[in-house]
């Protein structure tokens, strides 16, 4: 073929990846959030056009009518009202919005693998007819390609008038430069959001269904195609449409015209490869060389900490209360992952996954809960573990000697660590988004080039573990694993405390802050990545000996998005949370069909827009809130102290807000902390003239709260001693705070507290 | 401990077209409040962030002492003694007040990896991180300096209330005090201070007024920039007045006020005419 043939051939796949990129582009002029669930939707509704079509036997033009005009838009509008209103209502972060709409993608890849599995199907029609048209001489272009050029113009040119010269288009520049402020001059700020989530959606689908008959239609595959699409807005450094439209019409003609060179060795591997992965490189060198992106990271710093409730542990003494309820969660968690161990050898083996995903977890924690870190490129780094171990086991590893198992298990996480360095070093100039994106790329690159390379992935031969030259047998292998998770515990541990967890913290809280009195900034971050690559690298070892293969699945790009997803949702800074979710992840698993537990956890995350801070505070919340309501149905309402309003403020603004505690405290904007973990800090550090708005006289009970307490009075006085004393000291009379201090330290606590105030 | 003196020589920033600091000298030196006044736009906000390395001159130098700092990031300025505090107050809001002064005051090392590794985190011997906890929990920890410091800077700032609050929960006045206190822990040679009476009542600032002078007289050079005009002149020991990104007057408050540049660009504007009276007054 000639240059101008390839060139001709690339079109098709340009415009396709145009189309994708405007209505990323739409979507983000309109509403300001980068919609990384631009590639499930599109699976999505490419899956409901193949099954109109396929299926039920529909015409091909209406089932297009269908998928393009009714269901696309329609998703977007769901996804309006449902997901992004909320958080644009309550100006949620650009962070907290990255993490709804992968929330949105994990949900969308959850239902299409639920409903058609995860196989490939190589049915997908096409909506345009398979013949060409004669250009000159006999250089033909095909029709689709000719379509798709034509859509792309039409699509970009209207939207480009409707955004220039109509008052609509001024509209979406007020909403999008500041909603609130748009919808006090009248402009109908949920209108136009919901066009352009439409919009950008109904570009979303009909890439989709032009993509699907060009490759097979897999949930996973078409996904990421879609998201390598995103070099094109990066490119277009998310605003100018044409710059947009030409990147992807060059890079697409890019790919298209390296297939008409060979080479030799290793430089021929690499051109094999490029010639079908030109876009997720690009994306990658735009991300490093597009300078300042800022619209996508800007003044997001710490931003995930509205993701993360909790500060550091206090550096003074701890609570002999709180220090046995600590010592005792521990222990029950010990006990609970202990438990596989009296399993059946069957259900031992699933289990084998969980400390391998807890370890990978481990790793998102660390670098996102603990510095604040948004990085999306975990899988590469367990993937990378996993390979390097199992090439040191075989000794094909740049010819260095063969290591016994267990042992090359961490020095090849260890080789991570300079992997994990490099990949810190884009971290200290990006932030937000940008981080998030090009962590990602980097997993993706490392994905299609290394692990999908029979160079690399093929010949890894996985022996039985030997320790002292004992096989390891299930149990003991579980254990093993058990043991690593308990390092990765104690690395994780080491980094929350003391000066290093601090330094951390401040980091996440406020990076300029804490630069401004000489946290070290850069090499902070350098240390969070590289610590976080080795124990994700071990995790992942784990996980192949757990599955028993390497398989270049496990570790795909996406597997990254939904670990990531499922870290936030059980709370990014918590390692318990890591151990749950990992636990939750394969017990659906293994219980239900493929793809369920990523339908769980789009639920999951998506429900996170009413829980920030993860499931972890959503559950320290709830005991809160029943604690109080026990409280409450003791005291007459009438009585009650006026309690303190949990209040929410998002991470970019420094609003002052109030509570009712003092009437009106200021409170600047702290991006973080959530209404559960904050009620918590007052029932804990109650400030100074709290209890100024307690009632002077006893509060009055119920009388279901008089009859309790007449019933433990009657206990307490056929007591013993110590009984008696709390029972005398409560009868002094004088009314305490306690009482309706709101948020109870436990349901237990709060029988108590009655009974004191009864006797008055 | 001899302190060191900031200067800033011929320092140019220009945005495109527009020269936002044009050929600017300044000096700050130790035990004195150094004032940058200047109306909207004269170049002060990036007069300061070039001071504190958030950005980079185009020309000029900025000096510590004698060492050159003008490429450094701003991390290594504040290790070696150039402490800055925000317009918006950028506390830690997750951390309590005591360990969100912690961090400033650990600022002079910068060894993590041995925290990592579960080493002792204030360099008292090599003792690991678990016996250092058991002892503190038998009360058998001595104080080390860095605590030392916290404590003393809470008690003279009055912060000892609040030192377990979580940061987060603190109104706005009480920010500013714990951002400056975590600044003090820093052990500034020079403190750089953006606004920071933006968002106080007149009570707190005349308490922050007394706080700088004390502060100042502890031999700790002070830049200040604040559009309250009322503070600067009363609190200030020298002036720099910008207009247009140039230095159009310097020296003691009584000159610049009564520099005919300054008064034309002020000309009638009311906050500093009642400036000039107060500073008469006194």
């Amino acid at each position: 073929m000639t240059s101008i043939d390839l060139a001709l051939a690339g079109i098709s796949l340009g415009a396709i990846a145009a189309l994708s990129g405007i209505g990323l582009l739409v979507t983000y002029r309109t509403n300001g959030v980068l919609n990384l669930a631009q590639g499930g939707i599109a699976t999505l509704v490419a899956y409901i056009f193949r099954e109109m079509v396929v299926e039920w036997d529909l015409p091909i033009w209406l089932a297009a009518v269908i998928a393009l005009a009714v269901v696309s838009p329609g998703i977007g509008l769901l996804l309006e009202r449902l997901v992004f209103r909320p958080l644009a209502r309550r100006r949620a972060s650009a962070a907290e919005s990255l993490v709804a709409s992968l929330g949105v993608l994990v949900l969308s890849l959850g239902i299409t693998a639920g409903i058609w599995g995860l196989g490939a199907r190589s049915d997908a029609p096409s909506i345009f007819p398979n013949s060409s048209v004669r250009l000159f001489s006999d250089t033909r272009i095909g029709v689709d390609a000719l379509a798709e050029l034509i859509m792309v113009v039409v699509f970009a040119v209207v939207i480009g008038i409707i955004a220039a010269r109509t008052a609509f288009g001024r509209q979406i520049r007020a909403v999008v430069d500041d909603r609130q402020l748009a919808e006090l001059s009248g402009v109908p700020a949920d209108k136009v959001a919901a066009a352009g989530w439409a919009a950008g959606t109904t570009m979303a689908g009909l890439t989709g269904i032009l993509l699907a008959p060009r490759f097979q239609l897999t949930p996973y595959g078409l996904t990421l195609l879609v998201l390598e699409t995103f070099a094109v807005v990066v490119a277009a450094r998310l605003s100018s449409m044409p710059v947009a439209v030409l990147t992807a019409l060059g890079i697409a003609i890019l790919q298209s015209e390296l297939k008409q060179f060979t080479l030799d060795g290793d430089a021929g591997q690499i051109l094999t490869v490029l010639q079908s992965n030109l876009f997720i490189v690009a994306l990658l060198v735009l991300l490093l060389a597009v300078p300042k992106l800022r619209e996508l990271g800007s003044g997001d710093s710490g931003a995930t900490a509205s993701f993360s409730s909790r500060g550091a542990p206090p550096s003074g003494r701890v609570s002999g209360v709180r220090f046995r309820r600590d010592y005792l969660g521990k222990l029950g968690g010990g006990a609970l992952l202990l438990a596989p161990l009296t399993f059946a050898p069957s259900d031992l083996r699933s289990a084998f996954m969980v400390p391998a995903l807890a370890l990978i977890f481990l790793s998102m924690v660390i670098v996102t809960g603990y510095s604040g870190q948004l990085s999306l490129g975990a899988a590469g780094f367990a993937g990378l573990g996993a390979m390097l171990s199992l090439k040191l086991t075989n000794g094909d590893l740049f010819g260095l000697p063969a290591i016994p198992g267990i042992a090359s298990m961490f020095v090849g996480a260890l080789f991570v660590a300079p992997i994990g360095l490099i990949t810190g070093y884009p971290a200290i100039r990006r932030r937000g988004l940008t981080l998030a994106l090009t962590t990602f790329a980097v997993g993706a690159v490392v994905s299609r080039f290394v692990f999908e390379q029979p160079t690399f992935a093929t010949g890894l031969y996985l022996d039985p573990l030997t320790l002292f030259g004992w096989e390891l047998s299930e149990k003991a292998f579980y254990v093993f694993e058990l043991i690593c998770l308990g390092i990765g515990l104690l690395v994780v541990r080491n980094l929350h405390h003391g000066r290093l967890g601090r330094a951390l913290l401040a980091l996440r809280d406020h990076s300029e802050g804490a630069a401004a009195v000489g946290v070290d900034v850069r090499n902070l971050k350098l240390l969070a990545f590289t610590v976080s690559s080795v124990v994700a690298g071990l995790g992942g070892t784990l996980l192949v000996h757990s599955s028993y293969s390497f398989s270049a699945d496990d570790f795909a790009p996406l597997q990254s998005l939904l670990w990531f997803t499922a870290v936030v949702v059980f709370g990014a800074d918590s390692a318990a949370g890591a151990i749950v979710a990992a636990a939750f992840i394969v017990t659906i698993d293994v219980l239900a069909p493929a793809g369920s537990s990523t339908l769980a956890i789009g639920i999951l995350a998506l429900a996170l827009g009413w829980m920030p801070g993860g499931l972890a505070s959503a559950v320290r919340g709830l005991l809160r809130l029943l604690a109080q309501y026990l409280a409450d149905s003791f005291v007459d309402p009438n009585q009650r102290a006026p309690r303190p309003v949990p209040v929410r403020i998002s991470a970019v603004g420094h609003l002052p807000a109030t509570t009712g505690i003092t009437g009106s405290t200021g409170i600047p904007g702290i991006g973080s902390t959530l209404g559960a973990a904050r009620a918590g800090h007052y029932a804990r550090w109650p400030l100074s003239g709290n209890q100024d708005g307690l009632p002077a006289d006893a509060p009055r009970l119920t009388p279901f709260g008089s009859s309790l307490v007449a019933m433990v009075q009657q206990y307490a006085a056929a007591q013993t001693a110590g009984a008696r004393q709390r029972h005398a000291a409560s009868t002094d009379g004088v009314p305490r705070p306690a009482v309706t201090q709101p948020p109870g330290p436990a349901p237990t606590g709060a029988g108590v507290h009655p009974a004191e105030g009864g006797r008055a | 401990m001899s302190r060191h003196v900031l200067q800033a020589v011929g320092l140019v920033r220009r945005y495109g077209g527009l020269t936002a600091v044009d050929h600017v000298d300044l000096v700050a030196p130790p035990g004195m409040i150094t004032g940058l006044i200047g109306p909207n736009g004269a170049g002060k906000s990036t007069l300061f962030s070039l001071l504190t390395g958030v950005e980079q001159p185009d020309e000029g130098k900025v000096l510590l002492g004698s060492t050159d700092i003008t490429r450094m990031r701003p991390d290594i300025r504040s290790r070696r003694g150039l402490v800055q505090t925000f317009q918006v107050p950028s506390l830690f809001p997750t951390l309590t007040v005591a360990d969100n002064l912690l961090v400033g005051a650990e600022n002079r090392r910068r060894d993590y990896a041995g925290g990592l590794l579960g080493l002792s985190a204030q360099g008292r011997g090599r003792v690991s991180h678990s016996v250092e906890r058991a002892l503190e929990r038998l009360g058998l920890a001595p104080k080390g300096p860095v605590t030392q410091i916290v404590e003393e800077v809470l008690d003279s700032l009055g912060l000892s209330d609040v030192r377990d609050t979580i940061a987060g929960t603190l109104p706005t006045g009480a920010l500013r005090l714990v951002e400056f206190a975590r600044a003090l822990c820093a052990r500034p040679d020079v403190l750089l201070l953006d606004e920071p009476a933006s968002g106080l009542d007149s009570e707190e600032t005349a308490k922050l007024s007394q706080l700088l002078r004390r502060t100042a007289a502890s031999g700790v050079g002070i830049v200040i920039v604040d559009h309250d005009v009322d503070l600067v002149f009363s609190v200030v020991d020298q002036v720099y007045a910008m207009v247009g990104g140039r230095v159009v007057a310097s020296g003691d408050p009584e000159t610049v006020r009564n520099d005919p540049t300054v008064r034309s660009v002020y000309l009638a504007q009311a906050p500093l005419a009642a400036a000039g009276q107060t500073g008469e007054a006194r």
